[in-house]
């Protein structure tokens, strides 16, 4: 019972530093470049660990960052669910794929997450236009390949189980 | 290099429902609160409650922040010095003004005796500490170490050393967030110093500061007009200085002109606030809301 109680341990301290790096301060001109932390690690653990169910954590971190960004309740749950539910669906192919390939096809789950929120921005009346709402796309892309490494590396002892 | 793990394997007879059933009902779910929560306040106590557990992780994301601004502390002994006489002399010259500050009180005080006015000049305040700046880009909010224990109540005005900050959107039992004049969705009433004209200020969200929309094309406006607030809305104290026009944009052909002022208050800089406790929304409130908690009408410690 150990190796899933270390994993389900693992999995919500990623979370929690997620949460964290999404919101340490950082320069104005970073900020808008930030990536997406919370979506790249609920992605990595939905792609990564089918004895995880991602779907429900996804559900109630969105609603925690619902609260720490102030944005209507669900919105992010939203956003993370259905990515979440795009990553599980294709595991099956995306398992099949080298991490540069595998990077390049989780550009649009990213395109689906920043388009959702801008969406959602628009429809309850919180203007929104600017074209810098597309640069954590570029940023996150940047930062699977890295993320995903660093996690393998994290994760190797455990695997041995 | 696969990225397909030696131990994955499906369950053969997962339990529960499917994956797809689990999503329809949590997107589901989400849509309704979305819907909800941006139509009524009903979700306002869920909110409180979830910031209020999430306070240990906002105080650790500022934690590096303040770390960098202590080391900043550690000056060495000759900035000090130079700090030192700086805020002498600075010292000084307002002492200066403070006297005249005084008479003109006092002074201030007589004339509206005899015009049997109540406004007062001196409003109750309480000093806030800045603690969490939001970090969406596209909101701006910051996080004040002040709540409803200290009396804090929803729609109170914030302003800074400089001018008008916010208001108060969200107030938990001991901090309370802000929304910044400068948001997209904040409105403020102001007047024009100069002329005494009326007009309301709305955030642009971006760098512009503040937009004035739907000015009559004949109005007085001109580039350096000191903006005040207005005691019109009853929700900001009036006479706090909130921006400078920099730029009154005539479009040919249209009824309107638009101006862009930029806020007076120092909306990125600083780490405390004043709470200002406007006179007029205080009495309304005391009838027809209980946002107000009674520790308000005591004097707060400045």
């Amino acid at each position: 019972m150990t190796p899933t109680r270390t994993l389900v341990l693992g999995f919500v301290a990623s979370l929690l530093l997620a949460l964290l790096l999404q919101l340490i301060r950082l320069p104005e001109l970073l900020a808008a470049a930030r990536p997406l932390w919370v979506p790249l690690i609920l992605a990595y653990w939905a792609l990564r660990e089918p004895r995880i169910s991602t779907l429900f954590p996804a559900f109630v971190t969105g609603l925690l960052l619902d609260v720490l960004f102030g944005t209507p309740l669900g919105q992010h749950s939203l956003g993370l669910v259905l990515l979440v539910y795009l990553v599980e669906r294709m595991r099956s192919i995306f398992i099949l794929f080298p991490l540069w390939q595998a990077t390049l096809a989780l550009i649009p789950a990213w395109v689906l997450f920043s388009f959702l929120m801008f969406w959602i921005d628009g429809a309850t009346q919180h203007r929104a236009d600017a074209w810098l709402r597309w640069l954590p796309v570029l940023s996150t892309t940047l930062f699977w390949p890295l993320l995903f490494s660093v996690m393998e590396t994290l994760r190797q002892p455990d695997d041995d189980e | 290099m696969n990225t397909l793990p030696e131990t994955h394997r499906r369950p053969l007879f997962p339990r529960g429902p499917s994956l797809g059933l689990r999503t329809l009902l949590l997107a589901g779910l989400s849509l309704a609160l979305i819907f909800n929560d941006s139509r009524s306040d009903a979700l306002q106590p869920v909110r409180s409650t979830l910031s209020f557990l999430l306070a240990p992780l906002v105080w650790a994301a500022a934690l590096p922040h303040h770390l960098a601004a202590a080391a900043e502390n550690l000056d060495s002994r000759e900035a000090l010095e130079r700090e030192n006489r700086a805020l002498k002399e600075k010292q000084l010259l307002l002492e200066v003004r403070l006297q005249r500050m005084a008479a003109l009180e006092a002074e201030n005080r007589r004339i509206r005796e005899l015009l049997a006015s109540a406004a007062r000049i001196d409003d109750q305040v309480l000093i806030a500490e800045i603690i969490a700046v939001s970090q969406d880009p596209y909101r701006n909010q910051i996080t004040l170490n002040k709540g409803a224990r200290d009396g804090v109540y929803r729609g109170q005005a914030l302003v800074d050393a400089h001018g008008v900050l916010g208001q108060i959107v969200e107030v938990g039992p001991r901090q309370s967030k802000a929304l910044l004049i400068t948001d997209p969705d904040h409105g403020i009433p102001v007047e024009v110093n100069r002329t005494g004209m009326q007009t309301i200020a709305i955030g642009s969200g971006d760098e512009r500061g503040l937009r004035l929309p739907f000015l009559a094309s004949n109005a007085d406006i001109k580039v350096g007009d000191l903006l005040v607030s207005s005691a019109l809305g009853g929700r900001f104290p009036a006479g706090y200085p909130v921006g400078t026009v920099y730029e009154v944009k005539h479009v040919a052909g249209e009824h309107f002109m638009e101006a862009y002022a930029s806020p007076a208050a120092r909306l990125n800089q600083g780490r405390q606030a004043l709470l200002v406790w406007s006179e007029h929304f205080h009495r309304s409130d005391e009838h027809d809301d209980a946002l107000q908690a009674p520790a308000a009408t005591t004097d707060p410690a400045p």
